[in-house]
């Protein structure tokens, strides 16, 4: 079995936040890396309180408390130590910028360092081209779920160039701790963002117009006879009507306007009419 | 076809069978739409409530007047909730439901599909091209759906042993929009 014991993660936002959150769990050394100082702080903040939330709550010991929190730390790109195991980029979903990043972390970290990006929306492909020849075996995806500390799928993303074996002693290294990973070639939507889409576009195509009476029964009916937890109506209101169509497009662009991941015209009605869902107030439902 | 007592607790809810009890007959199962609609010209003297999970509601509905109710129990799991449109209310058919072990979940929306079942085809369908174009295992899409997005199921656990209802309401679907969407995958 493979063994992680230091672990980078690039980015302290709420997916970078919560994947180091979740590594510390594991009692794995990790070192969170933001540009912003503040960022940083803030990440760091919110993961102690949620340790000291989960020891009131008796979930977890006070000495594995303390023991995380002097595994977690926060650092500067320039100050990480660059002899980790693995390396994670959670940063804004910009080819460009992650190109940038993985150029500098192929020449920062040592040889044996795996670089992995959590990206959602980006070949794998595409971003290891940004790597050395040498490292590409050593690159591949690692798409976590929000949240990173609750959500147990992990997407074991094999690149082209991505070692099979390294793929499979990570899915098994994941699989022996608290997550449930899947492996998953390099492709657009890898498994859960493709196979999902279906979830909304369809229910879309049953009410066809924005009658909120349709929609509720849709929600309803999901949830009673299909047993999910949220219906499609309410879940885009929560994800954001906006980010479920940007989903929806790069998908259906990226399988060259396969009609099957085509878009709603009630989507783009939405987002036109700035309805995107609770953060608006104002989406499929109201919000006041 | 089977002619269920309506005194037995359950029913075979795939196969074609009949339950009758005064002047209602209740069709449960699987069958073509040609068998459905026999079923409907053979029963014009009785109130008839049919499983048309994989056909159009509204076809049946402007041709039968006899056909009071429609619902679709083909996909429903252990939990048996189904859903359940009626032309006209029939609280004698809700509790021979019940009796039947049912839980039925009344409806507004006539969709060809209905709601449940119209979603989740269009979601195996969705695991089945990946599974085709190799992008994960039966496996790993299941747990993939289960643990990043927390569906009750995964889409090949739907599916088991149901791919004919599958590929049918594709077809269906299809036919009757035109859209190319609803093409289904080769696996199937």
């Amino acid at each position: 079995m493979m063994n992680l014991h230091k672990i980078v993660i690039i980015g302290a936002g709420t997916m970078g936040s919560g994947i180091a959150q979740w590594f510390a769990q594991q009692m794995c050394t990790v070192e969170l890396v933001d540009n912003s100082h503040e960022q940083l702080g803030k990440a760091l903040s919110s993961i102690h309180a949620s340790w000291d939330m989960l020891t009131q709550k008796n979930k977890i010991g006070m000495d594995d408390a303390l023991r995380m929190k002097e595994l977690l730390s926060i650092k500067s790109l320039d100050k990480v130590s660059a002899d980790a195991d693995l390396v994670i980029e959670a940063i804004i979903e910009n080819l460009e910028i992650k190109k940038d990043l993985f150029k500098n972390l192929d020449h920062t970290f040592s040889a044996h360092t795996i670089l992995a990006s959590n990206t959602s929306s980006f070949p794998i492909e595409l971003m290891a081209e940004a790597v050395s020849l040498e490292r590409r075996p050593r690159f591949l995806g690692l798409h976590f779920f929000n949240p990173a500390t609750i959500m147990k799928l992990v997407e074991v993303i094999k690149g082209k160039d991505s070692s099979e074996e390294l793929c499979r002693e990570l899915y098994a290294w994941f699989d022996s701790k608290d997550k449930k990973p899947a492996m998953c070639k390099d492709s657009p939507g890898f498994i859960v963002n493709r196979v999902a889409r279906n979830f909304y576009g369809e229910p879309l195509r049953i009410v066809e117009d924005a009658d909120e009476n349709k929609m509720k029964e849709v929600d309803r009916i999901l949830k009673e006879v299909g047993g999910f937890r949220m219906g499609p109506f309410e879940l885009m209101d929560l994800i954001g009507i906006d980010i479920n169509y940007s989903v929806t497009c790069s998908v259906w662009e990226a399988y060259n306007k396969e009609p099957r991941f085509a878009p709603h015209k009630l989507q783009k009605q939405m987002v036109d009419e700035k309805r995107f869902g609770r953060k608006s107030k104002r989406g499929f439902y109201k919000y006041d | 076809m089977k002619n269920a007592s309506a005194e037995k607790v359950s029913v075979d809810f795939i196969n074609m069978t009949n339950v009758l009890f005064d002047d209602v007959l209740i069709n449960f199962g699987f069958g073509t739409k040609e068998e459905k609609k026999n079923i409907l010209r053979t029963s014009e003297d009785k109130k008839v409530f049919m499983d048309l999970t994989c056909f159009d509601p509204s076809e049946f509905y402007s041709e039968f007047p006899n056909l009071h109710g429609i619902f679709a129990a083909l996909f429903c799991d252990e939990a048996k909730k189904i859903e359940i449109h009626f032309r006209e209310k029939n609280v004698a058919v809700i509790s021979k439901l019940q009796e039947l072990a049912f839980t039925p979940v009344e409806t507004t929306v006539v969709s060809c599909g209905f709601i449940f079942p119209r979603t989740i085809v269009q979601i195996i369908n969705e695991a089945y091209f990946a599974l085709e174009e190799g992008v994960a295992s039966k496996e790993d899409i299941n747990r993939a759906m289960k643990f990043g997005v927390n569906y009750p199921k995964g889409p090949f656990e739907w599916s088991e042993g149901r791919e004919l209802f599958v590929r049918t309401l594709l077809n269906e679907l299809l036919e009757k929009t035109g859209d190319k969407r609803y093409i289904a995958s080769k696996s199937l």
